[in-house]
């Protein structure tokens, strides 16, 4: 596949049904350049390489596309549009240059093992001097701006962690102070302190479960929401929140230990205190 | 016994409960003041860099998308133009490439560096020589291109002034044919748009036309900066030379920091705008559901209150004074727990590739204070209301005869 970008300018749109005989070469726009110069499929349009219209040409609408969203550049509008590559190379080449009707920025290529990118970049600079190869896989040495920005959001995670510790942990003792005079009958009448703490693990448990649960379902039924406002504010369909089976695990994972840790702690000191005390006696 | 003194002795009645409610607002406080910060951060420290470059206004060919602009053709002739409106006071012609820094004999520490041309030979604060000399004003025919490398690449290359080193352009899009050039290091630099991952190596225009293999110079330049006369300022100066030549495009300083708020800065402000507003709602959750609580295990105590003649006012006062007290401490320490968090988040995003070294994503102004207490005060009274509520509509009797009972 053989693909080159290039910045065209949009000289303007003329009604639809042109009176030319011969029939005029097709253009894809994107749906952002349709909308912004009301351009529909069938019309006619004049497309200039340079920004003084030199060397306008004037295409017909084949369609409308929606961009393949892009993370990196998602903040700016894709006004863009896509033309056959010899239409494109007879507008851009120079007399001056002969190699220019024949020149592109760039080739795609799908290799049989992607495995071998080291050895088909080393042939390819051997064979053809003056070229290299790039792969589009993300870089693995940290530097992917993406990878920054994972590492970003996962120490806000690990702050809003520590902040709802110290929050379940402030409740947790207000309700063991609650249930003070409680667990002292219970062990006046002869119940052991590991069952009282029996029972306090499995309330931790239920609720750090119950909990989590929730708090997936919230984040759930807001993905969309948040995916919606980001697409619209940036016109892309990019997604940006996405939550996975494996985030969500991670999250269970997570809160309910602390939860259950929460519990006891939060009932540890009363546990720990004489009989007497407990019922206020 | 005032309001604050009894809201002061019922937080101090349980230090592990008081504990537990202020470090958690601090740890929230601190990531609010963190997404305050981040809010306008950048677009502070990008004006900073900007503005230490000693040029306020930017010059740009038409052509060509924003990221990848064509060079202006006939850049002297151009700035000899713009040097000679009154609202100008200065005028640097730069250009940029990516090449290769070869040490003689040591092809192993052989870099990829960003090769700069500037017609100004110290950029102001851009780069300030921290050994060595500046650019010199005048290369003799036969000499070496003088280099000003940059503190990094001094290190990994061990360069000192006087160092011989060997530039090759690499050629748009492919590996360079160019032969490299005969350069001698005349100074160490610290570069204020270097990032961590990039080495730079600035030059005089000549030399870098040299690197091009075009000893005799060529006319363009990627970039014409220029510095406005105080009298006029950046605004007047972009508009006389917008005016002057309609084919170029001219931003002062002001207009390229909107266009970075705009495009490249969108995606940290809405991150910070949704972050603050989950912090303010978890903070307000925290502050309600434990004063709530709190008003919950001292029902009997607000009836007999109220019984003894004190009003719902001072009900209400006592509840408000002790939020406050939750809320005011929690936030104070919030302060430098967000300090410290700042420079952790800092140093993980300016990680980034491309961001210069001196930029920040989160920079102290007295203003994101003001607004963090604001916010945290707005959050405190409105996490009070229920619990007041809640202690001023208590039926005295009932709640007294239920206490005794119980």
């Amino acid at each position: 596949m053989v693909m080159a970008a290039f910045a065209v300018a949009l000289a303007a749109a003329a009604a639809a049904g042109s009176s030319s005989p011969a029939p005029l070469p097709e253009i894809l726009l994107s749906r952002q350049l349709a909308e912004q110069a009301s351009v529909r499929p069938g019309e006619t349009v004049t497309i200039a390489a340079a920004a003084n219209g030199a060397g306008a040409k004037q295409f017909r609408v084949a369609g409308i596309y929606e961009p393949t969203p892009d993370p990196m550049r998602f903040t700016s509008r894709r006004i863009e549009a896509r033309l056959h590559l010899p239409d494109l190379l007879a507008m851009t080449a120079t007399p001056e240059d002969p190699s220019s009707i024949e020149a592109v920025k760039a080739i795609n290529v799908k290799l049989v093992d992607p495995k071998e990118a080291e050895a088909f970049d080393a042939a390819l600079t051997a064979r053809v001097p003056g070229t290299f190869s790039r792969l589009t896989a993300r870089a693995q040495d940290g530097s992917d701006p993406f990878a920054v920005l994972e590492r970003f959001h996962l120490a806000v995670a690990i702050v809003t962690v520590i902040g709802s510790t110290a929050f379940l942990l402030a409740l947790m003792v207000m309700r063991a102070e609650e249930r003070r005079e409680i667990i002292g009958i219970v062990r006046l009448i002869g119940v052991s302190q590991r069952f009282v703490l029996l029972v306090v693990l499995a309330e931790g448990l239920l609720i750090a479960a119950a909990g989590a649960g929730f708090g997936v379902l919230v984040a759930k039924a807001a993905e969309g929401s948040v995916n919606r406002f980001f697409q619209w504010r940036y016109d892309t369909t990019l997604v940006f929140v996405r939550v996975t089976a494996r985030i969500a695990l991670q999250s269970i994972a997570l809160a309910v230990p602390l939860g259950i840790l929460a519990g006891v702690v939060g009932s540890w000191t009363l546990l720990r205190r004489d009989i007497v005390s407990l019922v206020r006696r | 016994m005032s309001a604050w003194s009894l809201a002061w002795r019922t937080v101090v009645h349980n230090p592990a409960r008081a504990c537990l409610a202020i470090g958690g607002v601090a740890v929230i406080g601190a990531l609010l003041f963190n997404m305050l910060l981040l809010s306008r951060g950048l677009l502070v420290s990008f004006r900073d860099l900007l503005d230490t470059a000693g040029y306020d206004v930017r010059v740009l060919a038409n052509e060509g998308s924003p990221i990848h602009r064509a060079p202006l053709a006939g850049a002297p002739s151009l700035a000899g133009e713009i040097e000679r409106l009154p609202s100008v006071r200065r005028v640097a012609l730069i250009r940029s490439d990516d090449a290769l820094a070869l040490p003689p004999g040591r092809d192993a520490d052989a870099a990829s560096v960003t090769l700069i041309g500037s017609t100004e030979r110290q950029l102001g604060g851009a780069w300030d020589i921290v050994k060595g000399s500046t650019l010199p004003a005048e290369v003799h025919p036969g000499e070496p291109v003088p280099l000003v490398v940059s503190t990094k690449l001094a290190a990994r290359q061990r360069l000192e002034p006087g160092s011989p080193l060997r530039i090759r352009v690499n050629l748009a899009g492919g590996a360079s044919v160019l032969p490299s050039v005969d350069c001698r290091v005349v100074g160490i630099g610290s570069f204020t748009f270097e990032s961590a991952y990039d080495y730079t190596v600035a030059t005089t225009m000549a030399g870098f036309a040299a690197a091009h293999g075009a000893p005799d110079g060529k006319d363009e330049a990627d970039l014409v900066l220029v510095a406005s006369a105080p009298d006029a300022g950046p605004e007047a100066a972009a508009k006389a030379i917008a005016a002057l030549r309609p084919d170029v495009r001219v931003y002062s300083n002001a207009q390229v920091v909107d266009q970075f708020n705009a495009r490249a800065f969108s995606y940290f402000r809405q991150i910070s705008v949704v972050l603050s507003t989950i912090t303010l709602a978890f903070a307000f959750l925290l502050v309600a559901t434990l004063l709530t609580m709190s008003v919950n295990q001292r029902l009997g105590e607000v009836a007999a209150l109220r019984a003894l003649g004190f009003p719902r006012r001072r009900i209400a006062a006592n509840l408000l004074c002790e939020s406050a007290l939750l809320v005011g401490v929690g936030g104070v320490a919030a302060l430098p727990l967000g300090g410290v968090l700042a420079i952790v988040l800092d140093r993980i995003l300016r990680a980034m590739p491309g961001v210069p070294e001196r930029l920040h994503f989160f920079v102290f102004e007295m203003d994101t204070v003001v607004l963090h207490a604001a916010l945290l005060t707005a959050t405190g009274i409105l996490a009070a209301l229920y619990p007041i509520w809640l202690a001023a509509r208590l039926p005295i009797a009932a709640t007294l005869r239920k206490e005794i009972v119980s």
